[in-house]
């Protein structure tokens, strides 16, 4: 029990800007999603830690704060930012280990249906499932292996920070549980909840 | 402002479907449609699944015709106003009448609004209305004696005639004891105006709303739509539909009508367009 409550926590939730209040309508259209996340950070909060750090691109971050204080944080949020394209550096900020609680916005492709924002690709759902696969088997080797290249190429804009939080967890062993998993715009999004054990 | 609607309270930036329903055999619009007071219960179970925040109940047309004495105006309205009243105790009933002892009846029968679509012709009515605690429509007819059309009228001014005894009427109100927050004023398209008078208002009606005070509307299949468009009674809806949104975009609050679903949808683009009210939904682009 205690060494679980030291254990790094881990979230994952998605990225869309229409979770973001400015972009609120009368009715949310991601209801599920939304509850998903907010419940996952307040997972991530449970233990008190000293700060929450973000690990995603701008729009990322910007959802995950806003996830964050929906879910009553109030605490110090450090964010860092995740390469956006090959070649780019690594945020010299980054931790070299998982923090206490780490938040990761990223979702996957944006092709996957016909109607999805960037229209139908075949690719979109071999790749997302890889990436679901591992999400939820805690498998970080494969996230830190994603196709960064293929990931543009599929409007999948998760793929640097989740290729980020594959190379930080390492060869940790990891309890994951998938709260959420789902496309309802054509959009890949997963609520995951990663337990670093040692 | 917020507005007092009787036992009703609306926010701010509320804007309200008064649909209109009739307890006559002779409107304009319906001809008698609800005349049979079953057919006019329909009509207010319709309204209601359509979203209307309010109905109108009307005993008298407002058209030259029949005489219609106070005594056969309440028996048209006042035990329908309790029908309606027992069976939607959340919707507004508002009872169009120009006659205090009529208005003392629907009020004890549950009325929550006095729509006196003749300028204050009974003075007696805001006291009831102060009485009653009910809220109360301030309309300008140009001194038009009720049921009567105009003819010839002209105005040096027309909005500001309109300012100017709505505003007095507002005043009279308040003065008699009617909650400020339970006085609305209203242009009155077709009474006591011609079109081009209509016509004049609704580009204008900004000046009504600058006054704060809210401000109804009532456009719906109206002889100015009719003439401005030279269509007849049964094709005036685009008409109706263009005027209000223009009076939604000058931030009218209430609007007096027969359809209200293509109202409520106008005059939630309108309230939308002009950034007072969110989309119901956002997901393009956002996903």
């Amino acid at each position: 029990m205690s060494a679980d409550a030291a254990a790094p926590r881990i979230a994952v939730v998605p990225s869309p800007p229409a979770l973001l209040p400015s972009y609120a309508g009368r009715q949310d259209p991601l209801p599920e999603v939304r509850a998903a996340a907010v419940e996952a950070c307040r997972w991530l909060l449970a233990p008190g830690p000293s700060e929450v750090v973000v690990l995603a691109d701008a729009l990322g971050a910007r959802v995950g704060v806003s996830l964050l204080a929906a879910a009553g944080w109030t605490g110090a949020v450090r964010a860092v930012g995740v390469p956006g394209e090959a070649g780019v550096p690594p945020d010299p900020g980054a931790p070299a280990a998982p923090p206490d609680a780490l938040l990761v916005v990223a979702d996957g492709s944006a092709r996957r249906t016909e109607k999805a924002p960037g229209h139908l690709d075949g690719r979109a759902h071999p790749y997302d499932e890889r990436t679901g696969r591992a999400l939820a088997a805690g498998d970080a080797a494969t996230l830190a292996d994603l196709d960064t290249d293929l990931g543009v190429e599929l409007l999948a804009a998760g793929t640097p920070a989740l290729r980020a939080l594959g190379a930080l967890v390492g060869t940790r062993s990891v309890s994951a549980e998938v709260d959420y998993e789902g496309d309802p715009f054509g959009v890949a999004y997963w609520v995951v909840r990663w337990t670093c054990r040692s | 402002m917020t507005l007092r609607l009787g036992r009703h309270r609306f926010d701010d930036d509320a804007t309200l479907m008064m649909a209109i329903v009739n307890r006559t055999p002779d409107s304009f619009y319906d001809r008698g449609a609800t005349w049979a007071e079953d057919r006019a219960f329909d009509r207010v179970v319709q309204v209601v699944e359509e979203g209307a925040e309010i109905v109108d109940i009307g005993g008298v047309k407002a058209a030259p015709g029949e005489v219609i004495d106070a005594e056969e105006e309440c028996r048209r309205v006042v035990g329908f106003v309790e029908r309606v009243r027992s069976a939607f105790p959340d919707l507004v009933i508002s009872v169009d009448t120009w006659r205090a002892p009529v208005a003392r009846a629907v009020c004890e029968a549950g009325a929550d609004v006095l729509n006196d679509a003749w300028g204050g012709a009974d003075p007696a009515l805001v006291d009831v209305a102060a009485a009653h605690g009910a809220a109360i429509i301030c309309t300008h007819t140009g001194g038009q004696t009720p049921r009567t059309r105009p003819h010839r009228v002209e105005y040096d001014d027309v909005v500001a005639d309109v300012l100017r005894d709505t505003l007095a009427y507002a005043e009279r109100a308040v003065a008699a004891g009617v909650d400020p927050a339970s006085v609305v004023i209203d242009p009155a398209h077709d009474f006591g105006k011609n079109t081009l008078h209509s016509l004049e208002v609704t580009r204008r009606l900004g000046e009504m709303t600058a006054t704060g005070w809210p401000v109804l509307v009532s456009l719906s299949h109206k002889d100015f739509v009719g003439e401005t468009l030279d269509v007849p009674l049964t094709d005036r809806l685009t008409g109706t539909l263009a005027a209000t949104a223009v009076c939604a975009l000058a931030g009218a609050r209430i609007f007096r009508v027969h359809d209200v679903v293509p109202t409520r949808q106008t005059v939630d683009m309108v309230g939308s367009i002009a950034g007072r009210r969110r989309p119901a939904r956002l997901i393009r682009g956002l996903a």
